[in-house]
């Protein structure tokens, strides 16, 4: 009697656990990549078309900025303990600090820490936010969590907006803006996720082949460049396909 | 051994690291993060019951009027309390307590589960430096099936190869800790008191001697977490090879009682956790992850040197039959697939100890367990078969002939 009631309560798991996926996607693979020997667990990237270089940071809780290649050129005197997000607006790098909730703005000809910002988020220590990018249509900063992942909306002083909490995948290392979208890189499901500008909904998915992705760029010929952290890698990628299905 | 083991730590004090035990670092089921301007914490947690059915040898059946004497019903497996937090000036610091242990132990005044005290860390650890220096009490760098996150895994339990019934878990000391080579090798390095988890009870033992204890793995093509678990289907093979050692002389002072008279709950079931003399222990282990399949193997090998000839660890064997040394150990293989689209995990495992090579008999187990995960291990139903696929009838006779536990885990 016992054991017909754990089947029971086992195929109804089943049951309930199969879902499909709607929304359009497809498979994308890295074309090469480069070792960030120097840069110890590189963990996002953001290209600046201004000087055509990379900004990158580190877990280590350091600012570089690098060339095309990944070499690095300089980096920022003011660390902090766990950086994971980076992005570019104006004459500003703006850097964000998973441990303590911190935003760092620098500015970008010395590398000179500007200001800080203190953001909250509840979640786990290690999975709080793990990117920072700019959203040109809605004028405000997105910062991402990991888990549960969530975008967060702040204005010009990193004061919340909105939340909109994202269940298209289990967890989120990556964001960047790109051509009017917002594109979401996801460690564990390791795929990115076209979203729409205003509202984050999942448009189009695209399933890389890269363990631990941790960062997301787009380069000036429309190329995809994807940092792991663990691997200390800097993975170069072509255009993004086009999706038919 | 123990020139290896200094020779290691000494070494080890010129690199980094960044590996931690904390069952609750990086999981996402902990929600509660208070953070200021120079101190982040998190509070963390885990509780979870199951439903305990064994088919017993002794029982006959409803129309005997045979007392059952399993032990089936519901158990509470974790209440566990966990604050975790990193300051700006580069220390980390754990508390994790649990709560079951805490309230067994003073109800049943330590006798019901002495080797677990209610404390499962509790330590200050610098990472402003290339290598990490941890102080206080915590898992130790040994055994991979010990400083694995069984709650992370299909499992209720961890294997009897790594339960604490053979050595101890966890310990008060000091660990140097160091990843190099693009964190591919992870190394640890430590002193510890050698009284394991009964250290609240007897603190330092009358030797005053200390355990020593390293561990070195390789891992490609990077950086594993000690879940084991496939849960981000890897892409590409990842790979972690470990050998680790630990080494005591526990040799009491002339005229003082003996390990067991002063110690008893500290030797353990088997009277081999902490001998009147000198044990080492070494081994390794391998785990391998691909598309959602993982598997782990692991083994080690216990060699006891007591100083007394008429040691019962010796079994009233003559000194030139058994040369003075007794042999223990044994290994484990677990095969697991996980498969996120049916939410599920699927485990399978196999062990093999000798407690005593000196007394007849080995324990085989054999250990099939399914996970249904709701919101991955942090909201997720179990059910764990146990099967005792042979008995030692001398070191560890056994009432029952399998056992299944069925129940929900939920980390916060």
């Amino acid at each position: 009697m016992r054991f017909s009631v754990l089947l029971v309560l086992l195929f109804s798991c089943f049951l309930f656990s199969f879902k499909g996926n709607s929304v359009p996607n497809c498979k994308f693979k890295f074309e090469h990549f480069r070792s960030l020997n120097k840069i110890p667990e590189p963990s996002d990237i953001v290209y600046d078309k201004e000087s055509n270089h990379f900004f990158i940071v580190s877990d280590h809780g350091i600012l570089f900025e690098c060339d095309l290649s990944g070499n690095i050129i300089r980096k920022a005197p003011e660390e902090g303990l766990d950086f994971e997000g980076v992005e570019v607006k104006d004459s500003f790098v703006y850097v964000s600090d998973e441990t303590p909730r911190k935003v760092y703005k620098y500015r970008k000809s010395d590398l000179s820490l500007v200001k800080t910002y203190q953001v909250s988020w509840g979640g786990a220590l290690n999975r709080a936010f793990e990117s920072i990018t700019y959203n040109y249509t809605k004028k405000c900063f997105l910062l991402v969590s990991q888990e549960p992942v969530s975008i967060i909306e702040y204005d010009d002083n990193f004061k919340e907006i909105e939340r909109y909490p994202f269940h298209g995948v289990r967890d989120m290392s990556g964001a960047r803006w790109y051509k009017d979208k917002l594109y979401l890189l996801s460690n564990k499901d390791e795929c990115i996720i076209k979203c729409d500008p205003a509202t984050y909904a999942p448009i189009e998915y695209y399933k890389i082949n890269v363990l631990n992705p941790e960062g997301l760029a787009f380069d000036a010929f429309d190329n995809v460049l994807i940092t792991s952290d663990d691997l200390q890698r800097l993975y170069f990628f072509k255009n993004l396909p086009t999706i038919t299905n | 051994m123990k020139k290896l083991l200094l020779l290691t730590l000494a070494g080890a004090i010129s690199y980094v690291s960044h590996a931690q035990f904390s069952e609750f670092e990086g999981n996402a089921g902990s929600t509660f993060t208070l953070s200021s301007d120079n101190n982040t914490l998190q509070i963390g947690g885990r509780t979870s019951f199951f439903y305990q059915y064994r088919v017993m040898k002794s029982y006959q059946g409803e129309s005997t009027n045979e007392p059952k004497l399993d032990k089936d019903g519901f158990q509470i497996k974790d209440m566990d309390l966990d604050l975790l937090g990193k300051t700006s000036s580069k220390f980390v610091y754990e508390f994790h307590i649990s709560l079951v242990d805490l309230a067994t132990a003073a109800a049943t005044n330590n006798t019901a589960n002495p080797a677990n005290p209610g404390i499962k860390a509790g330590y200050l650890m610098y990472v402003g430096w290339p290598v990490h220096i941890k102080f206080g009490y915590d898992k130790l760098p040994f055994s991979l099936g010990s400083i694995s996150d069984v709650y992370a895994t299909p499992q209720w339990s961890h294997s009897n190869l790594a339960s604490g019934d053979l050595f101890s878990r966890r310990d008060i000391g000091l660990t140097l800790n160091y990843e190099t080579w693009k964190s591919r090798i992870n190394a640890f390095a430590g002193i510890y008191s050698g009284m394991g988890e009964n250290f609240y009870e007897y603190g330092q033992d009358n030797s005053g001697s200390f355990e020593y204890v390293g561990r070195v793995e390789f891992r490609y093509p990077g950086k594993m977490t000690y879940h084991n678990v496939d849960e981000e289907n890897s892409p590409v093979p990842q790979l972690r090879v470990g050998i680790n050692g630990r080494y005591e002389n526990k040799t009491q002072p002339t005229g003082q009682p003996t390990v067991l008279q002063s110690y008893p709950d500290e030797v353990g079931p088997y009277g081999i956790r902490m001998i009147d003399g000198k044990r080492s222990i070494y081994g390794g282990d391998l785990t391998v992850k691909y598309k959602g399949l993982s598997a782990t193997f692991e083994d080690e090998i216990i060699n006891m040197q007591p100083v007394d000839a008429n040691d019962p660890l010796f079994n009233a064997t003559p000194s030139s039959f058994n040369k003075g040394i007794i042999m223990a150990g044994g290994y484990v293989a677990q095969v697991m697939y996980n498969s996120e689209k049916i939410h599920s995990t699927f485990s399978v495992s196999y062990e093999d100890i000798n407690v005593n090579d000196l007394i007849v008999g080995d324990q085989q187990w054999l250990n099939l367990s399914y996970a249904y995960k709701v919101n991955s291990f942090n909201s997720v139903f179990k059910i764990e078969y146990y099967l005792p696929e042979k008995e030692d009838v001398n070191s560890n006779p056994l009432k029952y002939t399998a056992q299944l536990r069925v129940g929900y885990q939920v980390v916060f």
